[in-house]
């Protein structure tokens, strides 16, 4: 009897499997057929049927190899823009939800304080912020660090709900048998707590670092930091080819942004593995 | 010379006054089962103990360790002393609470190499002495999700032991477990008591009580209502709630 409902069971899911299965092979019939029809828009061919007259959009190739090399140049600047800020926004994510879950009202208030600040102003102004209000105050920074410093605190204030929902996450009772077998709360929350907290806040950290990617550009609007917004914009304006020179940066953004997705996608999937 | 001496324990959750005036002691080697219906205090009792749960008055001492908690904040010895009778407490939870990041020998070791600073070799072979003492050498490198739930409770009772406490605090233990693995933990709960551990048991389990307790404790709305030697309680029970109480438990099992 037990027997031949799991069967039933599992007949079901084979064949929820199996639609799932075609479903998704039907998606990817449709986004080639997309893609096909943006190359065949921008392919500048010249299609002529009875009287009418289809001109698609001409490309400069010349152009699109020329500077597609030059472009290329500010992928690492990208990249490592984009990891030293969530290594650092991730740092201070974990000190301000650790100061959010205190009972020290001081460390409450400043985690806050911090959070409410940055996450009611445009990133865009704290990055420039950094780079033209402080010189008056005399710190003067490179225009890499700004940006740095910029996205780390906007990011860390964001990513810091994200730990403080991963350490709340841990339950109670992990913290009950740490502090029953002689545990200081410090312990606790570096050998057990925190290691647990981990494991739930690494796949939302993955798509922080995601968007990170994209929010770098910002960055190139200082005019110093030479990162592919920058070099898209530069070549662009240069000789008027701003169309091509901007999307070959975009096709820089999105094919990492895939990459990094499907990267995280399964990190997510290893990590969920054997837990639980 | 008593081991645990709990006196004039008072424990208000907000309006609730969960525990009122409790005293109990227990000696050295001594099984103590405290039984009660769900409410009566039982489980806040053990958790004070170790203070999972802060008494809100009253005064715990365990192992010559002794704390009075009166309204005010703990003071940094209070704390300490906290810290020492969780020291020479070991406690089993209903939901087990093995850290699942961690293998089986990972859990029993955790406490030992952090709290107590013992070498990791010394550590793994007190952890596989108590390992093998509930039987489940074979399990040393599993994770805790490909236990099952008796197992688990195996692991948590070793895992506690691992500490060498001087009391054992049992917080009903087979309440989580499906009837068929509830014998596997009742066995080694039995083993730890002919060994002469130290017990205190908040339990369901009748049969435990009576057979393996020397004392068994009735509670009831945070008070104790009745205490004696397992017989006794069971079979010339004083008091008419004590006598309600297993009337009803016993027409229903």
């Amino acid at each position: 009897m037990a027997v031949e409902s799991l069967s039933q069971a599992e007949l079901i899911l084979k064949q929820q499997e199996h639609a799932q299965h075609t479903f998704r092979g039907r998606v990817l019939v449709w986004w080639g057929v997309i893609l096909g029809t943006l190359l065949f828009i921008f392919s500048g061919a010249r299609i002529q049927i009875g009287p009418i007259v289809l001109q698609t959009i001409q490309f400069d190739w010349e152009f699109i190899g020329r500077v597609s090399p030059i472009i290329r140049q500010g992928v690492v600047v990208t990249l490592l823009l984009s990891a030293t800020s969530i290594l650092v926004a991730s740092i201070l994510a974990l000190l301000t939800a650790l100061a959010r879950l205190s009972r020290v009202a001081f460390l409450y208030a400043l985690s806050t304080f911090y959070v409410s600040l940055i996450r009611g102003t445009p990133l865009l102004l704290q990055i420039v912020f950094f780079f033209l209000a402080l010189p008056q105050m005399g710190i003067i920074l490179d225009a890499t660090l700004s940006g740095i410093l910029a996205l780390s605190l906007n990011y860390g204030a964001y990513m810091s709900e994200t730990f403080r929902a991963g350490i709340q996450g841990v339950g109670k009772g992990q913290r009950e048998a740490a502090l029953a077998l002689g545990m200081t709360p410090g312990q606790m929350m570096r050998r057990i707590v925190l290691p647990q907290a981990l494991r739930i806040v690494i796949p939302p950290m993955g798509n922080d670092f995601i968007a990170m990617l994209k929010d770098s550009a910002l960055v190139s609007t200082l005019g110093f930091v030479r990162d592919l917004m920058w070099y898209g914009q530069n070549q662009g304006r240069r000789e008027f080819r701003s169309l091509e020179a901007l999307l070959v940066v975009a096709v820089w953004y999105w094919g990492m942004t895939i990459i990094f997705t499907w990267l995280q996608s399964r990190l997510e999937k290893r990590l969920a593995r054997g837990e639980r | 010379m008593a081991i645990i001496r709990v006196s004039q324990l008072n424990k208000h959750f907000g309006a609730l006054h969960v525990l009122k005036n409790v005293s109990l002691s227990i000696d050295p080697q001594e099984v103590v089962c405290v039984i009660g219906r769900s409410g009566s205090g039982k489980s806040t009792l053990l958790r004070c103990i170790n203070f999972l749960e802060q008494p809100t008055h009253g005064t715990i001492e365990v192992d010559e360790i002794s704390v009075a908690v009166d309204q005010h904040r703990l003071s940094k010895a209070q704390k300490r002393a906290i810290h020492q009778i969780r020291l020479c407490t070991g406690m089993v939870f209903q939901e087990f609470n093995l850290f699942p990041h961690l293998s089986v020998i990972d859990n029993l070791i955790e406490a030992p190499v952090t709290v107590k600073g013992l070498p990791r070799e010394r550590a793994i072979v007190i952890a596989e002495k108590f390992l093998d003492k509930v039987g489940l050498m074979e399990k040393r490198d599993e994770f805790p999700a490909r236990l099952s739930g008796g197992q688990k409770q195996r692991v948590a009772i070793a895992r506690a032991l691992t500490m060498e406490p001087k009391v054992m605090l049992f917080d009903e233990p087979t309440s989580a477990l499906d009837p068929e693995l509830i014998g596997e933990v009742l066995e080694v709960r039995t083993q730890l008591a002919k060994e002469g551990t130290t017990m205190l048991v908040v339990t369901h389990e009748m049969g435990f009580a009576s057979e393996v307790a020397n004392r068994v404790v009735y509670m009831d709305e945070g008070q104790i209502i009745e205490e004696g030697a397992a017989d006794q309680i069971f079979s010339v029970p004083c008091d008419p709630r004590t006598r309600q109480f297993l009337d009803r438990l016993l027409r229903t099992t």
